[in-house]
């Protein structure tokens, strides 16, 4: 009896036991830990390159940040209205604190910045960090870091400035906007540092990770919007006089530029690079026209007059714009389409072999700058530091009216010493127009000269709506930021 | 049971006030007889013993046999002397050589039933069958329903003699004392006891017990009597699962019981249901209650024809035992098991249904004309010549809701068998449920069977095994998209959208495009040709042993495995849009999960001298899940032929994916009841349970609940009270805990990415989340008190339950400032409560031979209110991706979960036609929010504008029997809610963007200024206001149905036992103001995005016959 109760308990302490084997750790396969994840230099490099999957996306470059900033300037236009109203409202300069394009391209471009920040952390803690190769890669990260900021500053005016990793988030929920001169410091301060430790070139030459020139050619810009025009000029004709070193030359054939397929140019100075296929980007279908074979979505459209603007032969014409395009295999002029008017052609027309029938996920590397801003930065920036266009300061301009001729004579170079000034830097900004008409680059031409008025209300608009000087020059705040930080204050107008 | 059948009672079982515990146990004592009597007496000749012992009394002595064997001994003390002292050594005899030989020598002798053995004098046997006078009653026992039953044991009162009904429910009983009372008793029937007067014939209608008290219900690791519970628990009867044909228990649950509220996600074939018990405790941890198969926690329901009862559990006290994943209630599920019926004959069950379906309602849509002249209106608004030149030649053009709506079929075919003998019992089953969905091209599929075992080894060894498994074919549909626009649009959604100025085809025979706004496919195509496929498959097993180690002490074990086995294939083909642009796009995805779980107890049951009863449960479990994920696409085929199953033959790699998550569980658990004299009863609960989901300082919790219940019935000052038949009063106190999150949500972590550098994928990692180092468990705190109320001996039946539910350490994914570069971070963020009242009410209205009539009401009132919230108001957004904006929803402290937040809209300015939305709030000089109109209207004008949480919920059931008819009449209403009609809102979005509902013919234009809808403009942001709020009140005829059983002289000597055939319908009619399809949909599952709706799968209106036979 005594037995049979021995064995009873036995048995039944064992089954009890049955859970003792379980720790309860979890042992995560797939996930990665940022306290030990950084110890070499290749750890970094990972960061570092993670930091290009939040800019290569729809976010970002592949539609919201760069179509809204497009929409902005006055050379691209709403084609079919019933489009998203985000995208007419910002069209019209009418946003609201929730518009649908900010709400998204925003924390897109902080992620971007947080894992540049991550990365730039990462290079510095670990234990063989100052090495050449470990800055360098710092440096890569400091410089997208920059750009980003660059971005908001002049879409926002003062943001948040996140500077390192943030890892307990009640240390920066209650913070206020960072003053835009401040943040133009630590742009600066991130630019020169890549400016001395970035390398000029990388193997097989790409241009999607930046260069010494990436940083000069950026310096040169940040200058120029804050009209520093010497350093601008300093700057920009570094990059020019260093184009060999960079490899930077001009693309003769501007049609060549559009070719996604092309990928990355001698022209490219920083672009960002997307692959065909799995990449999403939608400036084609956005652009494309609808009804047609290229199966367009109708979207945007060039403002009604900036044809016209251009030389009866300006060849740059034959890649920004589609006259004309096949309906079911048969070439149809652009007044028998469902919106009958002319089209952009830039991002539609070549959209690579790999690319969706639409023109979706073309594998475009996008630029971030060309070698034919910086000779127009030379340009402008010369003249305002001479008083008056300088012989260099049209030997800059005509580089690109060359470029634009393609072997003909329109637009023929502007002879120096015929312009004023004003005349000068007038023309250097229409260049840029004609140049980079959907660059996202226009608005911050406008709102660097304070054109605004001119070009939505003047009599020469191409885009005519009212302008509003103390509203109309930055965007709202995304509502979710102030709703969550009451520190934020919001734009003036909204 | 069978050992506590006679010392208790030695002294006073034929004298002394009856009593109605001892009636029961006459009962039970005579349930074994009959059923000793219909089966062959095998065991006592077959078992050998072995005793010995000097100097014992005789009924030491039988009481050692009891110990050793399966026999028991009855005898009255009082008649029987069994003091007498023997010697006795045998070895390997029979029973009736041992008795034979302990009996020599006095007055007594025995009588062997099977394993009931009864001691007597050698005189006095007929003293059983007993005094007397020779009167003889006859009769019949039926049912409720007039059939005759078999096997109804008739006892006369204060004696064990007695008899049971033969096959055609006839008794008859001689040798009937003068005043006597006859007690009728049938398992699962409610007892009755016939005072017998003068008649000589006495037909007797048996009641299922399935409201009765004495229904013993299953409590989660143990079984109850309803009367000794002291936890708040619905229960629901088979009868209700299967009134009409359901999908699964939950969609079959719904408006059943109170405390629970179930909301349809769709009305897609196959769609799931959203259960919440008590309200949501959480926010962003699961809030879906535990499902409790047969003991296997997590456990895969099987089909509704399957189970026998459901009981939810609903407050701590009952939930505890479940601690960390009780908070959101318990539903225990318990089986059909096999029981021994009319000898050895099996019984076999044969339902079958089939259902017509068809949309119930559509919406009310411009046509061709009305689109064009809208259109062109935004153009004119717009200062730019019109778009369509001549509206007029559109006509009504196309009616896209006709052309993806059909009529739908819902099949539904079950046979069962079941029976038993003394050693086994088992229940097999066999399912097919078809459901082919209103909508082309949807439908449902699936084939299971079930079957459920037990079976005794040994003299104390019960085991058994419950096998269920399960094959399902889903044929889908996309709707209720989380996001729309290109390539994205649902079905539903997109023959709203779809402009009715173009037909499904081209020209050239290829399918339309939409040819404003959004490049999107027709709804026909869609529908049609896109290939969404799931294959499902679903097995669990399950093993119990329950072995009674010495007496009133059981160890149970239990040990189960479920696997899940899904695939999930996707094909976009050239013909579409979508899949044109890429050559064809195909996915196939694989989800493998596996549930391991064991639990192992000890419960032990003691009673003290009648007044005190012990209950004693000790036990661990152990659980672990496992999930592996993969998923595989590529895109550019040359032809469309391959579907999903090529995937090298298409041109284009695209992502891949995998996944591995687990987590394990373990856990102690305890539970102490105490009953004093039935009339106090006391239940403590405690759960020790360890969690590998949480973090490294928190992975262990212990959650108590302690309750009490007085049975005031009991109280000598209500028992003479006869209209009173029942009344009792709970109380209870609880925590239980949530560990429903995702795995590693502590850990900051580092996610990998595809970067692209030259054309070329390289490694990337970005930061993915933050780290939270202090998340801890969410602990919901719950008070109960309810009452029950039996009267006028049960025909009304009344319970009352009030709770409050503070649940605190609230997890919340918290929305991080964006320029953190983080989206979220689950923390721990404040604390919510739920209170409420629920009422149940069964009524017997009618009940006489030829007339039923009972009534089943129950009523549940909620409040949900958030308490505090770390760091103030928490606004979000839960439209359509697509339907980018203002957000639309917020959490603040003081208000419930999930209101609606946006602005007021206050009609339109009748000078231009714009939307107004009023000024409630400014700011002062030092930029505070100050509650009074500034002139200006921005965000500070937002408020809270509606409530997803319902006023209160209720269900009506009304059973009526006339003759050999039933009718059935299920009413079911959610009454108070606000909706958020994200469907409408694209739909009278006043834009040139889709196509809209016929209401926009009244907006502003110059001519129509007294009106409430906009002009017609394409730069409408889509701004959350009070005009996409709607009231979701509902009250739904869910089912209605009539069936005629017929007679038993009719089906004669076919085989056939029951014959019944029905006919019902399902949703017949809704009754709501709502403007979508149907307000019982849930567009998002979480627990603060209730009442939402876009692009919904519209709920059917069914039309079913149907048949149940019984071999």
């Amino acid at each position: 009896m005594k037995k049979d109760i021995l064995y009873k308990t036995v048995l039944i302490a064992l089954t009890f036991m049955v859970g003792s084997c379980a720790d309860l750790d979890e042992n995560p396969i797939g996930v990665l830990s940022p306290e030990s994840f950084f110890n070499t230099e290749n750890d970094v490099k990972g960061a570092v390159m993670g930091i290009y999957s939040n800019m290569a996306c729809e976010e970002y470059f592949g539609r919201k940040y760069t179509c809204a900033v497009a929409l902005l300037g006055d050379a691209c236009d709403i084609s079919d209205i019933g489009t998203s109203s985000r995208r007419i409202v910002l069209n019209n300069l009418d946003p609201d604190t929730s518009n649908g394009m900010i709400s998204e391209f925003w924390p897109r471009i902080y992620k971007t910045i947080g894992a540049a920040n991550s990365a730039i952390d990462g290079a510095e803690s670990i234990t063989v960090s100052d090495t050449e190769g470990v800055n360098q890669l710092k440096a890569e990260a400091m410089i997208i870091r920059a750009y980003c900021y660059y971005n908001l500053v002049r879409l926002f005016g003062g943001v948040p400035y996140i500077g390192e990793t943030v890892s307990n988030v009640s240390s920066i929920s209650d913070i206020p906007r960072t003053s835009e001169d401040e943040i133009y410091k630590y742009i600066i301060a991130d630019c020169e540092y890549a400016e001395k430790t970035l390398p000029d070139k990388y193997a097989d030459d790409i241009r999607c990770r930046p260069t010494a020139g990436s940083a000069k050619t950026m310096l040169a810009s940040v200058y120029l919007t804050l009209g520093e025009y010497d350093k601008a000029e300093k700057y920009a004709e570094e990059v020019i006089n260093n184009a060999d070193k960079y490899g930077y030359s001009l693309v003769n054939d501007f049609t060549e530029l559009w070719k996604a397929d092309n990928g990355d140019m001698s022209e490219h100075i920083w672009t960002v690079d997307f692959q065909a296929g799995t990449s999403d980007d939608l400036w084609g279908p956005l652009t494309g026209v609808r009804g047609s074979d290229m199966n367009g979505w109708d979207a945007f459209a060039p403002s009604p007059g900036l044809y016209d603007l251009y030389s009866p032969g300006d060849y740059r014409k034959e890649a920004t714009f589609v006259l004309e395009t096949p309906v079911n295999g048969v070439m149809t002029p652009y007044t028998e389409w469902t919106w009958p008017r002319i089209h952009f052609g830039k991002y539609s027309l070549y959209p690579g072999a790999k690319a969706n029938s639409d023109g979706r996920r073309s594998g475009r590397n996008y630029p971030i700058f060309r070698f034919a801003e910086v000779f127009l930065i030379a340009a402008e920036a010369s003249t305002e530091v001479n008083g008056e266009p300088t012989d260099k300061s049209y030997e800059y301009i005509n580089k690109i009216r060359e470029r634009a001729r393609f072997g003909g004579t329109e637009p023929a170079d502007i002879a120096p010493g015929t312009m004023t000034k004003d005349e000068f830097i007038a023309a250097v900004l229409k260049e840029r127009l004609l140049e980079f008409p959907i660059e996202y680059k226009r608005w911050f031409d406008i709102k660097r000269r304070d054109l605004g008025k001119e070009v939505f209300e003047g009599p020469n608009s191409i885009e005519p709506h009212t302008f509003n000087e103390s509203r109309h020059y930055l965007l709202p705040l995304p509502q979710d930021e102030l709703d969550r930080n009451h520190s934020l204050t919001q734009n003036p107008g909204y | 049971m069978k050992k506590k059948l006679k010392r208790e009672d030695k002294e006073s079982f034929f004298s002394g006030p009856p009593k109605i515990y001892r009636i029961m146990k006459l009962v039970c004592l005579f349930l074994i007889v009959s059923m000793i009597q219909v089966s062959a007496a095998t065991y006592g000749q077959n078992s050998k013993l072995s005793l010995s012992g000097q100097n014992i009394t005789i009924e030491q002595l039988l009481s050692r046999i009891e110990d050793q064997s399966d026999f028991s001994f009855f005898y009255n003390l009082k008649e029987v002397d069994l003091s007498k002292k023997i010697n006795l050594n045998v070895e390997n005899k029979n029973i009736e050589e041992i008795l034979n030989s302990v009996l020599k020598g006095t007055d007594l002798t025995y009588t062997i039933n099977d394993r009931l053995i009864i001691i007597h004098k050698e005189t006095s046997e007929k003293n059983l069958i007993t005094n007397i006078q020779e009167r003889k009653i006859t009769g019949k026992v039926t049912d409720q329903s007039g059939y005759p039953l078999p096997g109804v044991t008739i006892v006369i009162k204060g004696t064990n003699a007695g008899t049971i009904t033969d096959s055609e429910g006839n008794y008859s009983l001689s040798k009937i004392p003068g005043n006597t009372v006859l007690v009728f008793s049938f398992v699962g029937m409610k007892s009755q006891e016939i005072s017998i007067t003068g008649q000589n014939a006495i037909n007797i209608v048996m009641k299922e017990e399935s409201i009765g008290l004495n229904e013993v219900i299953a409590v989660g690791y143990g079984t109850m009597k309803k009367s000794d519970l002291t936890g708040s628990v619905s229960s629901v009867s088979s009868k209700k699962l299967v009134a009409f044909p359901s999908l699964n228990v939950t969609q079959a649950l719904q408006g059943r019981a109170s405390g629970v509220q179930i909301t349809t996600k769709n009305g897609e074939p196959g769609a799931s249901s959203r259960v919440r018990v008590r309200g949501g405790t959480s926010l962003n941890a699961g809030s879906d209650p535990l499902y409790v198969v047969d003991g296997f926690a997590g456990g895969a329901v099987p089909p509704s024809g399957d189970i026998a009862s459901i009981e939810i559990l609903k407050d701590a006290s009952a939930t505890a035992i479940y601690g960390s994943r009780g908070a959101n209630g318990v539903i225990l599920i318990t089986t059909k098991t096999g029981k021994r019926n009319n000898g050895d004959k099996i019984n076999i069950n044969f339902n079958s249904s089939y259902s017509v379906n068809q949309v119930a309602k559509k919406l009310d849509m411009l046509n061709g004309t009305q689109f064009a002249e809208f259109i062109n209106d935004i153009y004119t608004n717009e200062g730019k010549p019109v778009h369509y030149e001549n509206p007029e030649s559109y006509g009504e053009g196309t009616d896209w809701q006709n052309i993806i709506f059909r009529n739908g079929a819902i099949q539904n075919h079950e046979l069962s068998a079941s029976g038993g003998s003394d050693k086994i019992n088992f229940y097999v089953s066999m399912n097919y449920y078809d459901d082919k969905g209103i909508v082309i091209n949807s439908n449902y599929k699936r084939y299971s069977g079930f079957s459920n075992i037990d079976f005794k080894v040994g003299k104390n060894i019960k085991a058994g095994f419950r096998m269920f498994y399960n094959r399902s074919y889903q044929n889908g549909v996309k709707s209720q998209e989380s996001c729309g626009g290109v390539n994205s649009t649902g079905v539903i959604s997109g023959a709203l959208i779809m402009e009715p100025t173009v037909g499904i085809y081209n020209e050239d025979g290829s399918y339309t495009l939409s040819t404003i706004g959004n490049v999107n496919d027709n709804p026909y195509a869609i529908a049609t040709e896109n290939t969404i496929e799931s294959v499902y498959d679903q097995f669990q097993g399950n093993t119990f042993i329950d072995w009674t180690i010495i007496k009133d002490l059981v160890f149970k074990t239990t040990f189960g495995i479920e696997n899940n086995n899904n695939r999930y294939g996707t094909y976009y083909p050239m013909t579409v849009n979508y899949g044109a642009n890429v050559d064809g796009l195909s996915s196939i995805q694989g989800i493998k999960r596996t549930t391991f779980l064991t639990e192992n107890y000890l419960s032990y049951s003691k009673k003290i001298n009648d007044q005190h009863k012990f209950n004693l449960l000790a036990g661990c479990s152990y659980q672990k899940y496992r999930n592996e994920d993969w998923t595989a696409n590529t895109n550019g085929y040359l032809t469309d032929s391959f579907l999903y199953w090529n995937l090298d033959g298409g041109a284009d790699y695209m992502e891949d994916y995998s996944s591995l998550a687990e987590w394990e569980m373990l856990s102690y658990y305890g539970r102490f009841n105490y009953n004093y004299k039935d009339k106090y009863l006391v239940t403590f609960t405690g759960r020790y349970d360890g969690s590998s989901r949480l973090g490294k300082n928190n992975k262990w919790a212990f959650f108590p609940s302690g309750a009490f219940a007085w049975n005031i019935k009991q109280e000598p000052f209500l028992q003479t009270v006869d209209d009173i038949s029942h009344l009792k009063l709970r109380l209870s106190y609880g925590e239980t805990g949530n560990t429903d999150i995702g795995i590693y949500q502590s850990l900051a972590n580092f996610s990998a990415v595809a970067s692209i550098i030259n054309e070329q994928t390289v490694n990337g990692v970005v930061p993915s989340s933050i780290a939270n180092s202090d998340l801890s468990w969410e602990t919901t705190k719950q008070t109960d008190i309810g009452f029950d109320i039996g009267l006028f001996n049960e025909r009304i039946l009344f319970t009352v339950d009030g709770y409050y539910m503070k649940t605190e350490d609230l997890l919340y994914y918290v929305p991080l400032p964006e320029y953190s570069g983080y989206s979220t971070s689950l923390q721990n963020i404040g604390s919510l409560e739920n209170k409420g009242l629920e009422f149940g009410l069964n009524t017997v209205n009618i009940k006489n031979k030829n007339i039923g009539w009972t009534t089943d009401l129950n009523i549940s009132f909620n409040r949900n209110k958030v308490t505090s919230l770390k760091g103030g108001d928490k606004i979000y957004s839960r439209k359509p991706g697509h339907l980018i904006g203002d957000n639309t929803n917020i959490l603040r402290e003081g208000s419930p979960a999930g209101t609606f937040y946006g602005y007021i809209y206050d009609g339109v300015n009748k000078e231009d036609g714009s939307p107004i939305y009023r000024d409630i709030a400014g700011r002062d000089t030092d930029g505070n929010l100050v509650m009074e109109p500034d002139g200006n209207v921005n965000s500070d004008d937002r408020t809270i504008i509606g409530n997803p949480h319902p006023d209160f919920i209720f269900g009506i059931t009304n059973d009526i029997r006339y003759k050999n008819f039933d009718l059935d009449i299920f009413l079911q209403g959610v009454v108070g809610n606000d909706m958020y009609n994200f469907s409408r809102m694209e739909l009278e979005w006043d834009s040139g963007i889709t196509n809209q509902m016929a209401s926009v013919l009244n907006r502003w234009t110059p001519t129509n200024t007294d009106t409430d809808m906009p002009k017609a403009s394409s730069s409408y942001s889509l701004i959350s206001s009070t005009r996409w709020i709607e009231k979701g009140t509902y009250i739904r005829f869910k089912n209605i149905s009539l069936g005629y059983n017929f007679p038993k002289k009719f089906l004669g000597k076919t085989g056939i036992e029951k014959l019944r055939l029905y006919v019902s319908g399902q949703n017949l009619y809704t009754i709501t103001n709502y403007k979508g399809y149907n307000p019982d949909v849930s567009y998002n599952d979480g627990n603060y995005s209730l009442g939402l709706d876009y692009g919904s799968y519209p709920n059917a209106r069914s039309y079913t016959v149907g048949v149940n036979i019984n071999f």
